[in-house]
């Protein structure tokens, strides 16, 4: 294990203290806990939007917490769920009459505290919660059918749910109206990934799993969950077009529609190669006749150090352009 | 039973799963990620402390507060299962401040239900439930046929590892073990192992 951290077992609270350090106009703590983090630009009488996540994922999930997005997130340790507590502390805290919608990534560890947290709420402060749950890697499950449970994970497309819901929070939509927006860009997001290296756990120490110097792994999940194809690297377009065929055929997304895109580094992926990677995309969906609203390119979803990237797509209609345009201020995400 | 009798309960569970952190680490790591035995080890001493250090006297409440300090201690998918369980048998027993050996039953099929409605699993999916469920059914007939304590626990226990034997006969249709398919019929579940070893603690307190 090669990283620059001081004692594993230090390596999420340390890396929380640097951040409330970076930026204390935007975020700060609640319950005396650095896990539970809110922002520091509260507005009185709006829906909270709260959400959380294993630790390990910067500027997942805890990054998109200030102005205009989220209002607060509990994190765990790395790739562990934070505790069902945590999460209600954070609730309690961004509550403020109107109720919080929980926006998460469909994992069960997550899904479980979650519930837990918004019954204990419930029963015991008589906060009002809705949950939204994402769930859009379409390499990770076949999609579900209508009424039927979606199994597919959360990944990198989250961030154009929260952009959504928390720019109609803002607006001072009620709890049911950010919940349909939630709602509405999670149904038209689509995600999907591909890995050259794994991640290492700080606390464990080695790598969880091996890729050949030579291969990828198409569709690999950011906790290297297993992919639908591992092989030979190709070059960039080749990789881009195999990803932008499932994904455009899952929605799917057609000639007219008009998307915002998002080119994910997933840790240790270049910049330059980010851009090579949005070059063949432009191009693709050109071909499509897919017009871009806007493109995001960068590090939005992380896995450690793993090397690689992911495509997300998500259709627009004019009340989702609004909301993704809106103002937002954030530790890494400004609008 | 008053709440105080509980808490030698607590500390048997307690002490069972720490005994067993091995056996359910090698269980786990056939297919899993291999950290059951940490959790269960730890969220079973968390509940057994909560219960320890408090003079509640709510049966109710007792159970509630075990299932939080658990949820606190091991917030992963299984330790957030268990404790959802210890938090419906407290809602269910709230108000009781003494109970018989019904009340036992009444605790393990709430715990059950709290499991099943959390985890949103079934009876033959493969899991916990396939060895809690047995146990319960056991408990209610005994209270049916009005046996004593020590009889209703050691029927549990036997129908639990008669449950947590049969998962080799299931396949698995969620978790980690669910990916894959077929090949997961011959393995033994290690939730269902936790409810065999809840059971097993059960009786060795009654």
């Amino acid at each position: 294990m090669k990283k620059i951290i001081n004692k594993p077992e230090d390596y999420v609270n340390e890396m929380l203290e640097g951040l409330y350090a970076a930026h204390p106009d935007l975020i700060t703590y609640t319950n005396d806990d650095l896990r539970c983090l809110v922002t520091a630009k509260k507005k009185a009488g709006k829906v909270g939007i709260a959400t959380g996540g294993g630790s390990g994922h910067l500027p997942l999930f805890l990054g998109y917490v200030g102005e205009g997005m989220l209002d607060g997130c509990s994190v765990g340790d790395v790739f562990q769920s934070p505790s069902a507590e945590q999460m209600a502390a954070v609730t309690r805290e961004i509550d403020d009459g109107a109720g919080v919608l929980y926006i998460y990534g469909n994992y069960n560890g997550d899904i479980f505290n979650f519930d837990m947290a918004a019954e204990m709420v419930d029963f015991e402060d008589d906060i009002r919660v809705e949950s939204v749950v994402a769930g859009e890697d379409v390499a990770s499950a076949a999609p579900g059918a209508p009424g039927e449970k979606n199994t597919r994970r959360g990944v990198a497309g989250i961030i154009f749910v929260y952009k959504c819901a928390g720019a109609a929070a803002a607006a001072m939509l009620d709890l049911d109206n950010v919940k349909r927006v939630a709602e509405k860009a999670a149904a038209n997001v689509r995600t999907m990934g591909v890995a050259l290296t794994p991640c290492t756990v700080p606390r464990v120490g080695e790598p969880g799993f091996s890729i050949g110097d030579d291969e990828m792994e198409i569709g690999m999940g950011i906790h290297g969950e297993a992919g639908i194809r591992r092989g030979k690297l190709e070059p960039a377009d080749q990789i881009v077009d195999e990803m932008l065929d499932k994904i455009v055929a899952d929605l799917p997304y057609a000639a007219g529609d008009e998307v915002a895109v998002l080119i994910n580094g997933l840790g240790a992926t270049p910049l330059d190669e980010q851009y090579i990677v949005t070059r063949r995309v432009d191009q693709y969906l050109k071909e499509k006749g897919i017009r871009v609203h806007r493109y995001y390119v960068g590090e939005y979803a992380t896995a450690l150090e793993m090397a690689g990237f992911s495509i997300s797509l998500l259709k627009l209609d004019d009340e989702l352009k609004t909301y993704l345009d809106a103002p937002a201020r954030t530790p890494f995400f400004v609008a | 039973m008053k709440a105080e009798d509980l808490k030698g309960l607590f500390r048997k569970l307690s002490e069972v799963m720490e005994e067993n952190r091995k056996y359910l680490i090698k269980l786990d790591s056939v297919v899993g990620d291999g950290d059951l035995g940490l959790t269960m080890g730890d969220g079973f001493l968390a509940a057994y402390e909560a219960v320890a250090s408090t003079g509640e006297s709510d049966i109710g409440k007792l159970l509630y507060g075990a299932g939080k300090a658990m949820s606190v201690a091991v917030p992963s998918t299984m330790g957030t299962l268990m404790a959802s369980g210890w938090m419906q048998a407290g809602k269910a027993l709230k108000g009781s401040t003494e109970i018989g050996e019904e009340g036992m039953a009444d605790i393990f099929a709430a715990y059950l239900d709290g499991v099943a409605n959390r985890g949103k699993a079934k009876v033959g999916d493969k899991t916990f439930l396939d060895g809690l469920a047995p146990a319960v059914e056991a408990m209610k007939r005994s209270v049916e046929e009005k046996k004593s304590g020590r009889e209703m626990a050691e029927a549990a226990y036997e129908a639990a590892k008669q449950g947590f034997q049969n998962t080799t006969t299931m396949v698995a249709v969620h978790g980690r073990a669910a990916t894959r398919g077929e090949a997961s019929r011959e393995l033994e579940d290690p939730g269902a192992a936790v409810a065999m070893l809840m059971m097993q603690a059960y009786r060795d307190w009654a």
